[in-house]
C-alpha cells in the first residue's frame, strides 16, 4: 500500500515539477503517510542548500539482504514519530519533514555522505526563512538512548519549529494484567497473610536487600555492566568497577560471615550437648576465619596498593 | 553454678557500679580522643589548610561571618561569583555550618584565646566526631545496652566511611550534620520510648539544627515518618507515638522554615509530603482510637476502621492531586535521581556528572566499613529478634541507606551510622555470649541421660532467682563458690538496668517456646577461639582504619603527595602557587573562566571573580562555560569577551599523571552545553570510531576545540623531540602539538614557535611548575581592529622580530603588577 502510494507519487512527479520543490515535497509526504521515501532525486531536493523547511531524514536498510536487525528494531519508531507529527496544524507540518532513505535506493547518497552503517537518523536544520539555524550542518541523532520512539521524539523536537505531539501507546496488556492480578491477590491474600505476618519472612527480605545493595547490585544497573567480562574473566580490573558476578560471589561471601556469627550468637549456646557445642564453635570460627581471608584476598585483587592479608 | 573461669569474690554492687560507669566514660573519653586524633593525619602529613572544593567556599564565608558579623553575613550579596549574575550568598546557603564555628570563634575569643578562624575551621570536623561518636553511643544504648553503645561509638570514631568526610580541614555540612543526625535519631527514639512531649522537641530542634546545616536533612525528613507509618502498619499505634510525632513534626517544621534557604519548601514539595501526611494520618487514627475507647458497638468500630482507610486514601489523592496541579513541587532532580536512577543522566547531566553521585562498586563498601560490612546484616537480624519500636526504626534505616549508598558514593556517608550501631549490637551480643562466666551444667547425654535442670540466665533479673534453685544440683564446692560469686555478677549485669530487662522481658516474649535459660557457653577453649578470632578481627579493623585514613582520606587534595624513589614525600604544589600567581600578577576585578569544579577555590584562595562555581544554582551559565571549552576559538572568543573573561585556568595532567584533569571531565562539558546548544555541540563528534583519543587520532572537532588546544599547547615542545606522551591516558601525542593561532607569548622572548598548537584569541600567562595548572590570557580586541586569526597571520608572515600587538587588557594586568 505504501509503496504503492509512493509510486503513485513518484508518477505524479512530472506534473508537479513546475511548481515549486516545498509543494513536492508536502505532497509526498503526504503520500507516505508523513514519511517521504526518498531516491536521490528527492534526496537533493529536500537537502537543498537553500531551504525554508527541515528535515529529518532516516537512513536504514530495510532489505532483508543487507540483515540490519537494528534497522528493523527502530523503523516502526521512526514511522511512529513521523505520524505524530502528522497530526500537527498544517502551518508547523510543513516546515519539518520526515523522510528514509533506503540503502538500496540510495547508494549514491550513502556514497556521498560516507555512511557505512544504519540507522541513522540526520537532522537538516532550514537554512532560510523563520526557523533558520546558524549551522547547515546536519544534527546527528545520539542513539545512546536506545531505539525507542520516545527518546527520538524528545530529542528531534529540538529542531522541529513545535515539539513533536508524541506520546507512546498505552500498554493495554500491562494494564489488563495489573486489573487481572487485584482479584488475584485478594483470594490468596489470605492464604499468604501468615506470611506476611511472620517477622522472619520481613527479616529474610531485609537481610537480601542489603546484601545485595551493599556487594554493588545498584553499580552494575546503572553502568548496565555485564555478568562477566569479555574474556571470561569474572573479576573486572580496577578499584571503582565491578561485573554482575561479582555481586552474586561478594553477597554470598557477606552472607556466609554473617550467618557464622548469627549462628555463634543465637544458635550454638542454646546447644545443650557440649562436645556438639564445641564442634559448632570450632568450625563456624574457622569458616568465618577461612571466609573473610577469601574476601581480604578478593579485596587485594581489586585494591593493588593493599597492604594487609590473612591466609592467602 | 559452674563458672567457666573464676571471678572476684566481695565487691559490693556499688562498687562494681561505680567502676562500671567509671569505665564508660573513659572508654568514651579514649573513643573520643581516637577519633580526633585519628583525623589530624592531614594536618600532621600536610599542613592545616581547607581541602576540597565546597569548604573553600564555607570558609569564605565562615571568614565574613567572624570578621563583619553575623548580619553583614546574612545579608551578604557576592558579586564576585557567577559574574556577572552574582550570588545571595545568605538566602543560598544552609548557614549552620558557619554559624557553628562562628559562635565557637566568638566564644574562644571571649575567653582571651586568640584563635584564627582557619584553625577553628579546620579542626571544627574532627571536633564534632567525638560528639557523634557520643550521640551513636546515646543511640545504640536504646537498642541494646551500654556495652553495644560503646562498641558502636568505638567503630563510627574511627570508620572510615564517616572519616572520609570529617577528616581535619573537610570543612563542610557533613562535618557537623552526621553528629545531627544521630542526635535527631537518639531524640525521636527516646521521645518514641517514653512518649515524651520534651524528647519530642529536643528532636525538634536538632532537626532545625539539622536543615540549617545540610540538605540531607530531607532524609530525616522522611526515615521518622517513614517509621511512624511502619509502626502504624504493623498495628503498634500508640499514645507515646502520637505524642512523640506530632510534637516532633509541628515544631520541628515551623523551626526549618526558618531558614532562608528552605522557606516554605515543608509544605510545597514532594520531599516533605511524606511527613505531613503521616501527620495527618496520625490525627486520624488518634481520634479514631478516642472515639473507639467510647463506644462499644461492633459495626460502629467496622465503619470507623472504613472511614479511617478512606480517609487515608483520600488525603493521598489530595496530595498526588495537588502535586499534579503543580500546587506542590514535585521531587527535585537531585532525589528524584535516588529513585530513577537513568534520569539524572539524560536530563540533568551536571547532577551526574558529579564524581560523588556515581553508583558504588563493592570495593568501596569494604574498604569505607571493612568487617563492619558483614557484622552488620547480622546485627539487622539481631534487631529483627527482639523487634521493638527503635529495632523497626534500625531496620528500615539499614534498607534505606544500603540501597542509596549502593546508588551514590557520598550517601555511603548515610550508611556508616547504621552499619556501626547494628555491627555493635550485632559484636556485643556475641561477646555478651561469650565472655559471661556462667557455664550451662547440662552433661554430655553419654555420660548421663538427665537433661540438666539448670537455669543460668543470660539476664541478672532472671538468674538470681534460678541459682538458689539449681546449686543444689552441682557439687557442694562449686556451689559455695558460686553463691559467693553470684552477687558481684548481677550488678555487673544490671548496668543498663531499665534497657536490659526490657530487653529481657521482650526477648522472653519473643521466644516464648524457647527455653531462654538453657543457654551458655561449655569450656573454655572454645570461647578462647571466638574471642582470639573476634579480637583479632577488631585490631585488623583498626589497622585497616588506619591504613585508610592516612593513605586515602587525607589528602588535602589542594596539595598533592607523591613518593620520591627513596620513600620520601615529594609535596605537589601547583593548585596554590597557580592561585597565588593570579592573586598577585592580575588586576583584582580580572574574570578567571574555568570548569566550575575550580570556582570556590579562586575565589576563595585566588580572590578573583569567576564565571561558575561549585554551587551549580545555574546549568545554563555553566552550559556556556563549557561550550567556550568546547567550540573551536572563533566560537570561543565572543563568549569569552561577552562575559569579561580575562583569565582562563585549565587543569592539565598530562605530564605527571594527575588523572583528575579537565580533559577527563571534558566529555562533561559537551554533554552539559550540547544541553543547552544541541545544535551546535555533539558529543558523537568529540570521539573517533567511538574512542575517547586525544592523539594523532583525535577527532577534528576534539583538536579544534578551546580546551584541546590549551591543554596541548607547547606540550610537544617539553619532550625535545623525543615522543610526547600523555601520562593520564597512555596516548603518544604527536610530535607537532595544537597550535594556538592568535598567540603571543606572556613572555615575548620565548620565540620557538615549532609545535602546531597556535592559540588565537588567549595567550598562555601562567603553567604550574607540573604543568597542572595552565593559565591563558584573553586577548583584548586587535589594535587596528582586524579579528585575531588574520593579525596572527600578518605579523608571522611579517617577521618574527616584531612583537605581537599589545592588547589593552594585558596592560592592566602589568599595571597592577
Amino acid at each position: 500500500m505504501n509503496i504503492l502510494a509512493c509510486l503513485l507519487s513518484l508518477l505524479l512527479i512530472p506534473l508537479s515539477l513546475a511548481a515549486n520543490p516545498h509543494d513536492e515535497l508536502v505532497q509526498l509526504a503526504k503520500a507516505g503517510n508523513g514519511v517521504i521515501r526518498l531516491d536521490e532525486r528527492v534526496f537533493d531536493l529536500l537537502t537543498a542548500p537553500k531551504r525554508n523547511w527541515s528535515a529529518s531524514v532516516h537512513f536504514t536498510a530495510l532489505n532483508p539482504q543487507r540483515k540490519c536487525t537494528p534497522c528493523k528494531e527502530f523503523d516502526p519508531s521512526f514511522k511512529a514519530v513521523a505520524k505524530a507529527w502528522s497530526t500537527v496544524p498544517k502551518v508547523h507540518r510543513d516546515t519539518h519533514f520526515f523522510a528514509t532513505a533506503e540503502f538500496d535506493d540510495t547508494i549514491k547518497v550513502f556514497q556521498k555522505l560516507q555512511l557505512n552503517s544504519a540507522p541513522l537518523v540526520h537532522v537538516y536544520p532550514a537554512t532560510e526563512g523563520p526557523n533558520a539555524k546558524s549551522s547547515a550542518n546536519p544534527f546527528k541523532f545520539d542513539f545512546s538512548n536506545g531505539f525507542e520512539a520516545g527518546p527520538l521524539a524528545e530529542q528531534l523536537s529540538i529542531h522541529t519549529p513545535i515539539p513533536i505531539p508524541y506520546s507512546a501507546p498505552i500498554d493495554w496488556s500491562k494494564f489488563g494484567t495489573f486489573i487481572s492480578l487485584i482479584p488475584i491477590v485478594t483470594l490468596i491474600f489470605r492464604f499468604i497473610r501468615p506470611v506476611i505476618h511472620n517477622r522472619w519472612v520481613w527479616a529474610a527480605g531485609t537481610i537480601l536487600v542489603s546484601l545485595i545493595m551493599t556487594s554493588g547490585f545498584m553499580f552494575t544497573r546503572i553502568r548496565g555492566m555485564p555478568f562477566v567480562g569479555n574474556d571470561g574473566n569474572w573479576i573486572a580490573a580496577g578499584y571503582q568497577n565491578q561485573f554482575g558476578q561479582e555481586v552474586q560471589i561478594v553477597s554470598m561471601i557477606y552472607g556466609i560471615l554473617a550467618a557464622s556469627f548469627l549462628m555463634l550468637t543465637i544458635i550454638t549456646p542454646y546447644q545443650k550437648s557440649a562436645s556438639r557445642q564445641r564442634t559448632q564453635i570450632y568450625f563456624c570460627t574457622f569458616v568465618n576465619f577461612l571466609v573473610f581471608s577469601i574476601l581480604i584476598s578478593l579485596f587485594r585483587i581489586k585494591n593493588r596498593g593493599y597492604p594487609f592479608k590473612l591466609l592467602f | 553454678m559452674p563458672a567457666a573461669y573464676p571471678l572476684p569474690e566481695n565487691i559490693s554492687p556499688a562498687v562494681v557500679s561505680n567502676t562500671a560507669s567509671l569505665l564508660r566514660i573513659i572508654a568514651l573519653g579514649l573513643i573520643s580522643a581516637a577519633a580526633i586524633a585519628s583525623r589530624l593525619f592531614a594536618v600532621v602529613n600536610f599542613e592545616s589548610i581547607i581541602h576540597e572544593f565546597d569548604p573553600w567556599f564555607n570558609y569564605r564565608a565562615t571568614r565574613v561571618l567572624a570578621s563583619q558579623g553575623f548580619y553583614a553575613f546574612w545579608n551578604w550579596f557576592d558579586p564576585t561569583a557567577w559574574y556577572p549574575l552574582g550570588r545571595v550568598v545568605g538566602g543560598t546557603i544552609y548557614p549552620g555550618l558557619m554559624a557553628t564555628s562562628g559562635v565557637i570563634y566568638n566564644i574562644l575569643h571571649a575567653v582571651n584565646l586568640p584563635v584564627d578562624i582557619r584553625n577553628v575551621c579546620v579542626l571544627l570536623a574532627p571536633g564534632f566526631s567525638a560528639l557523634t561518636a557520643w550521640a551513636t553511643y546515646m543511640f545504640t544504648r536504646e537498642l541494646k545496652d551500654d556495652s553495644a553503645g560503646l562498641l558502636a561509638a568505638a567503630f563510627i570514631g574511627i570508620v572510615p566511611g564517616y572519616i572520609s568526610r570529617s577528616v581535619a580541614g573537610s570543612y563542610d555540612n557533613e562535618a557537623i550534620a552526621i553528629f545531627l543526625l544521630m542526635f535527631t535519631f537518639f531524640c525521636w527514639i527516646k521521645a518514641l520510648k517514653q512518649g515524651s512531649a520534651f524528647f519530642g522537641a529536643v528532636a525538634a530542634v536538632f532537626y532545625f539544627y539539622m536543615v540549617a546545616a545540610w540538605g540531607g536533612y530531607v532524609f530525616i525528613t522522611n526515615m521518622i515518618p517513614l517509621h511512624a507509618l511502619v509502626l502504624l502498619l504493623m498495628g503498634r499505634y500508640s499514645s507515646r507515638l502520637y505524642v512523640a510525632y506530632s510534637t516532633w513534626y509541628s515544631i520541628g517544621t515551623l523551626a526549618s522554615m526558618q531558614v532562608p534557604f528552605v522557606g516554605f519548601q515543608p509544605v510545597r514539595t514532594s520531599e516533605h509530603m511524606a511527613a505531613l501526611g503521616v501527620f495527618g494520618l496520625l490525627q486520624i487514627v488518634a481520634f479514631a482510637q478516642l472515639v473507639r475507647s467510647h463506644i462499644s458497638s461492633k459495626q460502629f468500630q467496622e465503619l470507623l476502621l472504613a472511614s479511617v482507610v478512606a480517609t487515608g486514601i483520600l488525603g493521598f489523592s489530595a496530595i498526588v492531586a495537588l502535586t499534579y496541579k503543580g500546587w506542590i513541587a514535585p521531587w527535585t532532580g537531585r532525589f528524584y535521581s535516588l529513585w530513577d536512577t537513568g534520569y539524572a543522566k539524560k536530563y540533568i547531566p551536571i547532577i551526574a556528572s558529579v564524581s560523588e553521585h556515581q553508583p558504588t562498586a563493592w570495593p568501596s563498601f569494604f574498604m569505607d566499613l571493612h568487617f563492619l560490612i558483614f557484622l552488620f546484616p547480622a546485627g539487622v537480624v539481631l534487631c529483627f529478634r527482639s523487634l521493638r519500636d527503635e529495632h523497626i526504626f534500625v531496620i528500615i534505616y539499614a534498607v534505606m541507606a544500603s540501597y542509596f549508598a549502593g546508588v551514590m558514593v557520598r550517601l555511603m556517608l548515610a550508611l556508616t551510622p547504621v552499619v556501626c550501631v547494628a555491627s555493635a549490637v550485632a559484636l556485643s551480643s556475641l561477646l555478651d555470649a561469650y565472655l559471661d562466666a556462667s557455664k550451662p551444667d547440662a552433661t554430655e547425654p553419654d555420660e548421663s541421660s538427665t537433661q540438666a535442670t539448670s537455669t543460668n540466665g543470660s539476664n541478672g533479673a532472671s538468674r538470681s532467682a534460678s541459682s538458689t534453685a539449681s546449686s543444689p544440683t552441682v557439687n557442694p564446692k562449686k556451689a559455695r563458690k558460686n553463691k559467693e560469686k553470684e552477687p558481684p555478677a548481677v550488678p555487673g549485669r544490671a548496668l543498663g538496668e531499665l534497657v536490659s530487662e526490657v530487653a529481657s522481658s521482650a526477648a522472653a516474649a519473643v521466644h516464648g517456646s524457647d527455653e531462654p535459660n538453657s543457654k551458655g557457653i561449655f569450656g573454655l577453649d572454645t570461647r578462647l577461639a571466638v574471642l582470639v578470632n573476634t579480637i583479632g578481627m577488631l585490631l585488623f579493623f583498626v589497622v585497616h582504619c588506619t591504613w585508610v585514613t592516612s593513605n586515602a582520606y587525607s589528602s588535602p587534595s589542594v596539595v598533592l603527595a607523591s613518593q620520591m624513589q627513596d620513600g620520601s614525600q615529594h609535596i605537589i604544589d601547583d593548585f596554590r602557587e597557580a592561585y597565588y600567581w593570579l592573586r598577585q600578577n592580575t588586576a583584582e576585578d580580572a574574570v578567571v573562566m574555568s570548569w566550575w569544579d575550580y570556582g570556590y577555590q579562586i575565589a576563595g584562595m585566588a580572590d578573583r571573580p569567576t564565571l561558575v562555581d561549585n554551587n551549580t544554582w545555574n546549568n545554563t551559565h555553566i552550559a556556556t562555560v563549557g561550550k567556550a571549552m568546547s567550540s573551536p576559538e572563533e566560537v570561543a572568543y565572543p563568549i569569552l569577551r561577552k562575559h569579561d573573561v580575562s583569565y582562563v585556568l585549565i587543569i592539565f595532567g598530562g605530564l605527571i599523571g594527575y588523572s583528575g584533569d579537565d580533559l577527563n571531565k571534558f566529555l562533561w562539558m559537551v554533554r552539559i552545553a550540547q544541553g543547552v546548544w544541541p545544535d551546535e555541540i555533539q558529543e558523537p563528534n568529540y570521539f573517533n570510531k567511538g574512542e575517547y583519543r586525544v592523539d594523532a587520532q583525535a577527532s577534528p572537532t576534539m583538536r579544534e576545540s578551546l580546551m584541546y588546544k590549551m591543554s596541548y599547547y607547547r606540550f610537544a615542545e617539553l619532550f625535545g623531540g623525543q615522543q610526547p606522551v600523555d601520562r593520564v591516558r597512555g596516548q603518544n601525542m604527536p610530535m607537532n602539538g595544537p597550535k594556538l593561532d592568535y598567540v603571543g607569548k606572556w613572555d615575548v622572548s620565548h620565540e620557538s614557535r615549532s609545535c602546531l598548537i597556535l592559540l588565537m584569541i588567549t595567550e598562555e600567562a601562567f603553567t604550574s611548575e607540573n604543568w597542572i595548572v595552565r593559565i591563558y590570557a584573553v586577548k583584548g580586541d586587535d589594535i587596528l581592529g582586524r579579528d585575531h586569526k588574520t593579525a596572527q597571520g600578518f605579523s608571522e608572515g611579517k617577521k618574527r622580530k616584531r612583537s605581537k600587538p599589545v592588547s589593552r587588557r594585558k596592560n592592566i594586568g602589568i599595571g597592577s603588577v
